[in-house]
């Protein structure tokens, strides 16, 4: 297995230990245009085709597995969402489920708390998955499709910021239920507004669907076979987009995923278009979701939040759940005390690496921005481990905007950041 | 399948409407920020029994606490380290704490002033008045002497 | 431990030898824990990769216990027809604290790689046979014998580790 992918296995990024045919190498990053986070791509190109691709990542450590272990159970609940930008709310519902088990009080949470729990989840995969192919047509030079599906994704953004009173990061979760309801005048306000963006996104299929600039751009482009899949273990909507049928809400349902109407979206050609249009019909399937779900909520009474201790006696637990972008897998280690043992989270990203630099093989140069797209890359959540540079990333972070420079407000009183 | 020219409708009719930018500032009156939106805690100091559980469940160390032995004491909090996420609310037993729900908030917090990061959320029995001012100036000097020491260090 | 390891093979439609297994548990319905010491650790996935089929590996994570390290892979059985996971967390334990060393799976996995250095990285445990074992994640200064996410580390440790690269990265400058 490893003679297969050796382009894993190269040494020197300044080319000297290239592939023998190759005759130039490309490299984007840690800083370029193209990516909205660092990585480090290495391409070795013969003319305009890719021989091979590696990547470097590791330019934006946190070290939030650290500090878990140096905070309460509880405390975290907060923290672990910060793992990702996007799909904070995911995180947040494996960590809450992980909790739920290890205390013990899996049976006590009520039906209500759990479609609240859903709603949050399907409404972040609506807004997530809006967000990437808008990126993904703006890679590919259609910036209008980028205007246009932004613009469509506020309605869910306010009904989630109606909702949770924080727009991208709703936090709704606490181990044993949710912090907050959702009420029937709430809900009756966002009816419409769901219909109307399932409107919208249909427009949006049809524009993918048709489109000849956009479809020329995606079709046939980066192929992942399915054998190719099976040894490169993509996950999410890369998996599905190649025929692999596996989505945790039906392979391994959690909350009441078994329980709603929904089917899976997969399809078989494996290339972008393929994984665009899994994202795209995901997308109509967790709006139906959105509404079964705020239906259901009318007749659903319930307890909100049942109590758990913060001590966790000992055991540990390994949960997992379909975020926007893929597979997220935490593993949780309680040894009694009030703080864990032991957390460990894998998120999405990480997983789809190896099929995108198996896609890139024999590929033009100028497809490249679409093919690293095409995994939703999100490095805040692959490199989340280990330490921030306090000092360099404390520089880096003043020269971009206010809000930044208010977290570097919070570090002048050399308190602990986390 | 494969057209051209799907988007040229709604394109046209963007063409026609104008700049978006020009309604923005009618569009802000429209679409109020949320009712609901969570930031910084409040006390009500009547039901608070200084028991220490805020502090001990806020996951950025914002809230911080001085007593003695008997139910007095003062609470401060140090605003621009609260991320808003209500776990003080959600955890406190007497139910003395709640959100504000006041969004002009999120502009005072990016104004780079050391004396509008300390706030004296709760001060009971001898610690009202003259000793919770004493410790909010005392805090507030040692921000800018940090402030001081960490701009010389980053240089 | 032979009722869970009837079910496991039952369900994976192979026969696990007996003298290889540590010990099985069943977490809850079709999710188990396979514990398997060092020594046989390489042939149990064999059998597991190559008879039972299992491709899918979601993720590696280190533990630090009193005596020992595990690691443990996060394994995935997956039934295309049923559209089903078996999640399976195979367990390689008693790897010496001393002289941490285990096989490597990058045979069996590909995504392997990546999540063997991290744990390379973090906890300093070797993986014979790997190809590449090399930092992946830590910082270019990160000093070469802090395993940061072992527990004599501590958390301010950490930080003054951080703090110290931070100063010489700016006087390189």
């Amino acid at each position: 297995m490893t003679g297969e992918f050796r382009s894993r296995f190269r040494t020197l990024t300044d080319g000297s230990d290239a592939p023998p045919d190759a005759d130039h190498h490309i490299f984007i990053g840690p800083q370029h245009p193209w990516a909205e986070e660092p990585a480090h791509f290495i391409i070795h190109v013969k003319g305009e085709r890719v021989v091979e691709a590696d990547i470097r990542i590791g330019f934006n450590l946190r070290g939030i597995e650290k500090a878990m272990e140096n905070k309460t159970w509880r405390q975290n609940t907060m923290l672990v969402p910060r793992a990702c930008g996007i799909c904070s709310a995911v995180h947040q519902n494996i960590y809450v489920r992980v909790v739920d088990r290890l205390a013990g009080v899996e049976d006590q949470i009520s039906e209500r708390a759990r479609l609240i729990r859903m709603f949050s989840l399907e409404a972040e995969r609506v807004h997530s998955h809006i967000l990437w192919y808008g990126i993904l047509a703006h890679d590919a030079g259609f910036d209008t499709m980028l205007h246009i599906s932004w613009r469509d994704r506020e309605i869910i953004m306010d009904i989630v910021e109606d909702f949770s009173g924080n727009r991208v990061n709703p936090a709704l979760m606490l181990p044993g239920g949710v912090k907050r309801d959702i009420p029937k005048e709430k809900a009756d306000k966002a009816r419409p507004m769901l219909d109307e963006l399932e409107k919208k996104v249909l427009y949006h299929k049809k524009v993918f669907t048709e489109e000849a600039s956009i479809r020329n751009r995606l079709e046939d482009v980066g192929v992942l076979t399915k054998d190719d899949a099976k040894k490169t273990t993509p996950n999410g909507p890369t998996g599905r987009g190649s025929g692999l049928p596996f989505d945790i809400r039906k392979s391994y349902p959690y909350e009441l995923y078994d329980k709603i109407d929904w089917n899976l979206v997969y399809y078989t050609e494996g290339d972008i278009l393929a994984t665009t249009m899994v994202r795209i019909d995901e997308t109509l399937e967790s709006i139906q979701m959105c509404k079964q779900i705020l239906d259901r909520l009318e007749s659903t009474q319930g307890e909100l939040l049942a109590r758990v201790k913060p001590r966790i006696p000992e055991g540990s637990y390994m949960s997992r759940a379909e975020a926007p972008r893929g597979e997220d897998i935490h593993f949780g280690i309680a040894n009694g005390t009030d703080t864990p043992e032991r957390y460990k989270i894998r998120a999405p990203s990480l997983g789809n690496i190896d099929a995108t630099l198996k896609r890139m093989d024999g590929e033009y140069i100028a497809d490249m921005p679409v093919i690293l797209r095409s995994y939703d890359p999100c490095f805040s959540c692959t490199n989340r481990v280990m330490i921030i540079n306090e000092k360099t990333g404390e520089k880096m972070i003043l020269n971009q905007d206010d809000f930044a420079r208010k977290a570097i407000k919070a570090k002048k009183y050399n308190r602990s950041f986390f | 399948m494969k057209k051209v020219l799907v988007m040229g409708g709604e394109a046209l009719k963007n063409q026609a409407k104008g700049p978006v930018t020009k309604h923005v500032l009618k569009r802000i009156g429209d679409h109020p920020p949320p009712e609901d939106i969570r930031t910084i805690p409040r006390i009500i100091e009547d039901r608070c029994i200084m028991c220490g559980t805020c502090v001990n469940v806020c996951p950025t160390h914002c809230i911080e606490i001085e007593k003695d032995d008997k139910d007095n004491g003062m609470i401060w909090l140090q605003r621009a380290q609260c991320m808003w996420c209500g776990h003080c609310q959600t955890y406190c037993p007497k139910d003395a704490i709640h959100i504000d729900r006041e969004p002009a908030l999120s502009n005072s917090l990016f104004s780079f002033n050391n004396r509008q990061d300390y706030e004296m959320i709760c001060a009971k029995g001898s610690f009202k008045g003259e000793k919770a001012d004493k410790k909010l100036a005392e805090l507030i000097d040692e921000g800018g002497k940090k402030l001081k020491y960490l701009e010389e260090f980053r240089g | 431990m032979s009722a869970e390891l009837k079910e496991l093979e039952g369900i994976l439609n192979v026969t696990l030898p007996e003298k290889l297994i540590e010990d099985i548990v069943k977490v809850e319905e079709g999710h188990f824990n396979v514990h398997s010491t060092v020594k046989n650790a390489y042939e149990l996935m064999k059998i597991l990769h190559e008879e039972a089929g299992v491709y899918h590996l979601s993720t590696i994570s280190g533990i630090e216990k009193e005596k020992e390290f595990n690691i443990c892979y996060h394994l995935q059985h997956r039934i295309e027809e049923e559209f089903r996971e078996i999640p399976i967390n195979f367990f390689v334990t008693k790897v010496d604290k001393g002289n941490p060393k285990t096989p490597s799976m990058i045979d069996f996995f590909v995504s392997a790689d990546y999540y063997e250095r991290e744990i390379y990285d973090f906890f300093g445990i070797y993986f014979e046979s790997h190809p590449f074992l090399q930092r992946l994640i830590l910082p270019e200064r990160w000093p070469d014998d802090v395993r940061p996410l072992r527990k004599e580390y501590g958390w301010e440790q950490i930080k003054e580790i951080t703090l110290d690269i931070a100063k010489k990265a700016l006087e390189e400058d």
